[in-house]
């Protein structure tokens, strides 16, 4: 397990909160660790199981998903249904040998920039003690 | 009369009375000893249906081949789940399927010119010996109620480290050939164009590889989550004897902690995927 | 083939303080089906968005990235800049190289740098799958139809007439008015209910943009905002209205009196009647279920045995224009509408389940809007306050608040707002006509929240009546007394008191009927049957579903102002939806291939909008799909989907996989 290796992590944040609060963590000028790349989607609904398997499968060591807080959602229900099917997946992962701390779901708000980079900081770290995916050979066939 | 007449005289009586077209059972297959899938046209031929323990297919997947005809079909247990799957999504009309439903004594290990006693490890664990949904009853319902439902073998594999599981089943995947015979004799496996064949957006690559058999296996699997009524047959049919079900069985267990769901019980209860409480505690976000 | 140009930002030194511009560039223009790659201090300025689409034309590009703010910032601004260089503007994707990147991780130069590529690459990636979107224009029908003719209906009604447009109110009792018209005085002003009412229902009959339909239920709802399709069923009222002139001749002739619904049973009125004298339109309904004719007609058509009852036919005889037909049938009407304003309002709660309390065993113990009836001086006792036992003046009336509200066994769980308000002012009434009634009142909390509320609580402490806190537990009979037992917590001691008249203050619960009307339009509605607001605190008026808005107490009790207000802000947001000429879609909506479909119907159940239709193909196969006017683009159909049916413009499965897959290449 290196310590110096740096995690590579995917993020998927919803527009209306999670990417807003991470926003917020910007203009707070609040640092937080560079690993996570964030991908933008209306609603955590929208984050298909197939982006997140894909993504451990293509080599990402963590997946963090962020949505509003159950109740908030911009779309009044997507949060739910994403809820739902993590509850699913992540034991899923973790029983397929992928750790359940390298795929989180957070809920986050607009106006938790802080909590943002704290989430942000403790799922880096959380994923560098784990160490390295040890992902299947890169694969070639990809457009 | 044992089970193979009973199967045989509703099946006569059925065609006979043109209450269906077609009715699809078991007959023995050509090396004597296991069964295999028959189609059965007219009352004459009723005389090869038979019903034992090496009848291991699920035939509900063949109900999907029939869609606009009236069809009779012999099922299992697990069977019959499949077609309460099939009619919760749509996917096959109530009116157009009559339903043999069989108690089953459980399938013993069975293949080409292969004769066991021993149960199917999935049939040792089985707690449903009743179909759920049948028009017609065929074999003794058990007077004691089945246990709760055990995952014993899931149970055993949550045990191990993660380093194990996932040593375990680079191991398995790596032998998969991407035959797909799983996904065609899976009744939830209907999909007209499999996220493996979609080239844009490319799920799966082409290549035989570790990386992409794990896609594949931990996404199909995946599909199944809350859908997966426990035939097993995608194990029995694997040629590199991929122990799928444990796969499965794991997302059941989830599903059934999570959601206190179980896939194909009825056709009515809404689909776990489908619907939501609003203060459900089940592990994420808390 | 995609040409994309990557424009970075400086944004003076707030990106470049940080990411190494230069290093970026160099990198994006190795990046495939880059074309270009230029800087800017600040693209969103004037000469920076000019440099862009200069670029744009110059170089023939097809697709653009700007690599800069927060697309929560820019994105509107850079999708004009785009749209007059003369590309689509859905052809853009933004980098969020600031909040996200330097901003962020100011402290590691080198990461930053590294950490901003990436996030061109991604947007690379993703834009080259960009597609050209086009927001589509459907029509509104600028006719709105008001469900509900109470004073929430009534204010919307004259409201959104006034702003020009055509108004259908429909209104299922024979009369508007609703609740407030059952009143007798207000609170806090103590104004006369119907002298504030009755001007407001005579606009509402004379305004030209308003049609009024009484004694009509809405049948069935289809369609979407701007173009709702509703069938509205009329009920027979067996008077043909364009005759009848209203002058009152039937009503006051005919014999058969049953008990009056607006009075609460409390009075009497005839077959053939109008609800009350200031009933809107002042024209009558014949009631065919205690009609003597329709009677002798039943009675012929199912050839029973025996005397036939009498045919009576006295209004039919004496109405001077002929205005009775009795072949008037139930009629289904069907009529367009852009918007619905949903105003149903609520039903009082039945106090009989708190049986220890006798409301059905004592004819002294009333509701509160039964004494409202009593009060009323074209009510039932003709104003005076008399005990319905024995017709005499009572001396000494307890009040019970909170019957059916706030009550987690055998009523609502809700606090119902009014009641705390109409018990002072009943009070205070009492005391002004007599001031030797004795009133106490039973309570649990005094809420009096709004303007003038908390001075006109403390007036009807003035007035001597005395408030009392605690529950009562049980009212029995003796002699002529109703003695009220109950609790006075304050001083810790069990009270009896034995009252001439005992008022319950009930609560406000939803009108029948709400869950299937609810259904019919495809609204939310909660526990208690009250429709749900899109957010409770942003966006009062309107619901998940566009173009219908909710007005007045079946939201949840309120009191008159709030209903009022409620009316005007839903007709506001129907004249903001009417004023323009046509419903732009926004094009980031869900599509259904058809052709992956199998019709599972998953993406319908997921849909928090009503969404996702079902459409019949050719070769009989069920499947679905989207309505683009009422797609929120939120995607969850296309998570749900298994398929691959179901794809989401502007976040499609392909460029948000890409935006993956760039990050490994």
């Amino acid at each position: 397990m290196a310590v110096d290796f740096e995690p590579r992590i995917v993020g998927f944040l919803c527009n209306w909160c999670s990417y807003a609060g991470a926003d917020m963590a910007g203009t707070s000028r609040i640092t937080y660790p560079p690993n996570i790349r964030i991908i933008r989607v209306p609603c955590s609904g929208r984050v298909d199981p197939l982006l997140i398997v894909k993504s451990f499968q293509l080599g990402a060591d963590g997946v963090l998903v962020a949505g509003c807080h159950p109740g908030d959602c911009h779309y009044t229900e997507g949060n739910y249904y994403a809820r739902r099917r993590f509850a699913l997946l992540r034991p899923f992962l973790d029983y397929l040998g992928v750790e359940k701390e390298r795929f989180g779901v957070e809920w986050v708000s607009a106006s938790e920039g802080k909590r943002w980079s704290q989430v942000v900081s403790s799922f880096t770290e959380e994923v560098r003690k784990l160490g390295p995916r040890k992902s299947a050979m890169p694969q070639e066939a990809v457009l | 009369m044992n089970l193979t007449e009973e199967v045989g005289t509703k099946a006569r009586e059925l065609l006979e009375n043109n209450v269906v077209d077609c009715v699809i059972g078991y007959e023995r297959a050509t090396d004597g000893v296991s069964a295999r899938p028959l189609f059965v046209y007219q009352p004459e031929e009723t005389d090869k249906l038979i019903f034992d323990q090496t009848c291991t297919h699920n035939l509900a997947k063949y109900l999907l081949d029939r869609k606009d005809k009236v069809t009779g079909i012999v099922v299992k247990p697990c069977d019959s789940r499949a077609i309460n799957l099939l009619l919760s999504e749509h996917q096959i009309e109530r009116d157009k399927v009559f339903i043999i439903g069989v108690v089953c004594p459980g399938i013993v290990e069975t293949g080409w010119n292969k004769t066991s006693e021993k149960l199917q490890a999935a049939c040792e664990l089985c707690q449903q010996h009743t179909p759920v949904i049948y028009d017609h009853l065929v074999g003794e319902p058990p007077i004691s109620e089945p246990a709760p439902e055990a995952y014993p073998d899931v149970a055993g594999m949550e045990a191990q480290s993660a380093a194990e599981r996932r040593a375990f089943w680079e191991e398995q995947f790596s032998r998969c050939i991407r035959c797909y015979a799983c996904r065609q004799v899976c009744p939830g496996c209907y999909c007209g164009e499999c996220f493996v064949e979609r080239l844009d957006p490319l799920w799966v690559g082409i290549r035989i590889a570790a990386g992409e058999n794990e896609m594949w296996n931990t996404m199909r699997a995946f599909h199944l989550a809350g859908r997966c009524i426990g035939c097993y047959q995608c194990e029995q049919v694997c040629p590199v004897n991929i122990p799928l079900s444990l796969l499965n069985r794991k997302l059941e267990k989830e599903t059934l902690e999570a959601f206190n769901f179980q896939a194909g019980i009825d056709a009515e209860t809404p689909a776990p995927f489908s619907t939501f409480e609003k203060d459900e505690k089940i592990g994420i976000g808390e | 083939m995609a040409r994309i140009g990557v424009f970075v930002c400086h944004c003076g030194t707030n990106i470049a303080g940080t990411v190494d511009i230069p290093t970026v560039l160099e990198a994006a223009r190795q990046m495939p089906m880059v074309t270009l790659a230029e800087e800017s201090k600040y693209t969103c300025s004037d000469p920076g968005q000019a440099a862009i689409r200069d670029a744009i034309v110059e170089n023939r590009l097809n697709r653009v990235v700007i690599a800069a703010c927060s697309p929560r910032m820019h994105e509107n601004t850079f999708r004009r800049t785009v749209a007059a260089a003369g590309l689509n503007p859905y052809l853009l994707e933004i980098a969020n190289l600031r909040e996200h990147c330097s901003w962020v991780h100011g402290d590691g130069a080198k990461a930053a740098t590294e950490k901003a590529i990436e996030l061109i690459r991604m947007a690379v990636a993703k834009v080259a799958r960009h597609e050209e979107l086009f927001p589509k224009q459907l029509p509104i029908t600028k006719r709105t139809l008001i469900i509900g003719g109470g004073i929430s209906g009534i204010q919307a009604a004259l409201d959104v007439a006034g702003a020009g447009h055509e108004v259908v109110l429909l209104e299922r009792e024979p009369t508007i008015g609703g609740r407030m018209a059952q009143l007798d005085k207000t609170f806090p002003t103590l104004d006369c209910s119907s002298c504030i009412l009755t001007p407001k229902m005579v606009d509402v009959a004379q305004h030209p943009n308003i049609t009024l339909r009484t004694y009509a239920e809405v049948k069935e709802v289809k369609g979407f905002v701007g173009n709702f399709e509703v069938s509205i069923l009329q009920k027979a009222r067996k008077v043909d209205h364009e005759k009848c002139t209203g002058c009152g001749t039937c009503w006051q002739k005919c014999p058969e009196m049953v008990g009056s619904e607006f009075d609460l049973g409390l009075g009497k009125r005839p077959a053939v009647y109008i609800p009350f004298p200031q009933a809107v339109p002042p024209k009558p309904v014949i009631d065919t279920e205690h009609c003597r004719y329709i009677k002798y007609l039943q009675f012929m058509e199912e050839g029973r045995e025996g005397k036939p009852p009498p045919q009576c036919r006295i209004c039919e005889k004496l109405c001077p224009t002929s205005a009775i037909d009795w072949e008037q049938e139930d009629e289904i009407i069907e009529e367009k509408f852009g918007a619905i304003i949903v105003a149903t309002g609520y039903k009082p709660f039945d106090p009989k389940v708190y049986t220890e309390l006798g409301s059905d065993r004592y004819p002294d113990v009333i509701t509160g809007l039964e004494l409202e009836r009593m009060m009323s001086a074209s009510g039932p006792t003709g104003g005076e306050v008399t005990r319905p036992s024995n017709g005499a003046h009572p001396k000494e009336v307890v009040f019970l608040t909170c019957i059916g509200s706030r009550d987690e066994q055998r009523g609502r769980t809700y606090c119902s707002k009014v009641c705390c308000m109409y018990i002072a002012k009943h009070a205070i009434m009492f005391k002004e006509h007599d001031p030797e009634v004795q009133c106490y009142v039973f309570y649990m909390d005094v809420r009096a929240v709004s303007k003038d509320y908390e001075e006109f609580y403390k007036r009807a402490q003035e007035s001597g009546a005395t408030y009392i806190r605690g529950k009562a537990s049980a009212i029995r009979q003796e002699d002529d007394k109703l003695i009220v037992r109950g609790e006075d917590t304050l001083l810790g001691e069990m009270i009896e008191i034995p009252a001439d008249l005992v008022v319950l203050a009930i609560g406000m619960e939803h009108s029948p009927g709400s869950a299937d009307l609810a259904q019919a339009l495809k609204i939310s509605y909660d526990t208690n049957e009250l429709f749900i607001e899109a957010h409770p605190k942003l966006r009062p008026v309107e619901t998940m579903s566009d173009g219908v808005f909710l007005a007045g107490a079946c939201v949840g009790p309120r009191d008159i102002p709030e209903s009022v207000a409620s009316g005007s802000a839903a007709a506001a947001k129907v004249a903001a939806l009417f004023s323009q000429d046509f419903l732009t879609t926004d094009p980031m909506v869900s599509t259904i291939d058809a052709m992956k479909c199998s019709g599972c119907l998953l993406c319908q159940a997921v849909c928090p909008f009503n969404a996702i239709d079902t459409q019949v193909l050719r070769d009989g196969r069920t499947v679905s799909v989207v309505n683009e006017s009422l797609c929120k683009g939120c995607g969850l159909c296309v998570a749900a989907c298994r398929f691959g049916a179901a794809n989401l413009r502007g976040f499609t499965q392909q460029q948000l996989l890409a935006e993956v897959t760039s990050l490994w290449q």
